[in-house]
């Protein structure tokens, strides 16, 4: 169940809405940061952006880092991330001094989400179009988003 | 109830229409309550139209497939994936039909409609500066459906 705080009633269909899809989300505590809003993806706030929808789509018409294959593989999407200055690493557990991102991929190895870790050691995914919420990883994983196949680092 | 519903079934389908532009002006409606007015149109509709017509009427028919494509694609941020999903695909295979109500539902609402309104017409007026920014996104297929006289 969700804790929550200031909003509740505002939140109420969307925490619905969240734990149906991603079920893993009741056994742990999350809780919902912000109201939904089209405006960016989780994959350009993993990266910082909230202005920006990313997205390596053929049609060229979502945001993608120049120079960057426009291609739906964790490779294309590990070199974006290191243009920021991530780089892979092994270990999910938070590390004074460290940022860290961990990309979900799904049964075939497509990338399918991207949460950032926070100083408090949780995540804070936005999901899709819907809500930005704080969690664990194991929260996200599932039918919907996969699994983490990459966790990567930078300094702070 | 017999008679109200024989009654009923006699509006025309613009009458039904007229529901959207009225969602048009609405711009300041919180989440639940868009949720209910959606879920209130389609209920009205479903009672008072046999489905067979409401099928071949292209604003009932656009107004189910987007509900069914948004409530499945919520979550996602993969752009193929959410234009892939056969709901989307069919108001694609819509054609130039489509436009007119894609581009009402996007001046209520924005949403992912850039990939269908590039296959239907050809065309993308979105500046490469403006890639993956939705509020200038939908501001720009807007105009362009102003110029084309899709809009007022």
């Amino acid at each position: 169940m969700a804790s929550l705080g200031q909003g509740t009633r505002v939140f109420k269909v969307s925490e619905e809405t969240i734990e149906h899809l991603f079920p893993n989300l009741r056994k742990d505590s999350y809780f919902i940061a912000s109201p939904e809003t089209i405006d960016y993806n989780c994959i350009a706030w993993a990266a910082g952006n909230s202005e920006k929808w990313w997205w390596p789509d053929p049609q060229n018409q979502y945001f993608w880092p120049p120079g960057i294959p426009r291609e739906e593989t964790i490779e294309a999407f590990v070199k974006a991330y290191e243009l920021l200055g991530y780089s892979i690493c092994q270990n999910p557990e938070y590390e004074n001094g460290f940022e860290k991102i961990a990309i979900y991929v799904d049964s075939i190895g497509r990338p399918t989400h991207v949460a950032r870790q926070l100083s408090s050691a949780r995540w804070t995914s936005k999901l899709g179009k819907l809500e930005d919420i704080e969690h664990t990883l194991d929260g996200l994983a599932g039918s919907k988003y996969g699994y983490v196949a990459v966790i990567m680092k930078r300094s702070k | 109830m017999t008679y109200v519903r024989s009654r009923i079934t006699k509006v025309d389908i613009a009458d039904i229409a007229d529901i959207a532009d009225i969602d048009i002006i609405n711009t300041a409606v919180s989440k639940e309550s868009s949720l209910i007015q959606d879920e209130y149109k389609r209920s009205v509709a479903h009672y008072l139209i046999p489905f067979s017509r409401q099928w071949s009427n292209p604003f009932i028919r656009f107004s189910t497939l987007k509900v069914e494509w948004e409530v499945d694609t919520a979550h996602l941020s993969s752009i193929t994936e959410i234009a892939i999903h056969p709901a989307y695909q069919q108001i694609i295979g819509m054609g130039p039909i489509a436009i007119p109500l894609i581009l009402s539902e996007m001046k209520r609402k924005p949403g992912h409609w850039f990939w269908a309104l590039k296959s239907i017409t050809g065309e993308d007026p979105v500046l490469p500066e403006q890639t993956g920014q939705i509020t200038q996104m939908t501001e720009a297929w807007l105009r362009w459906g102003k110029e084309q006289g899709y809009l007022r």
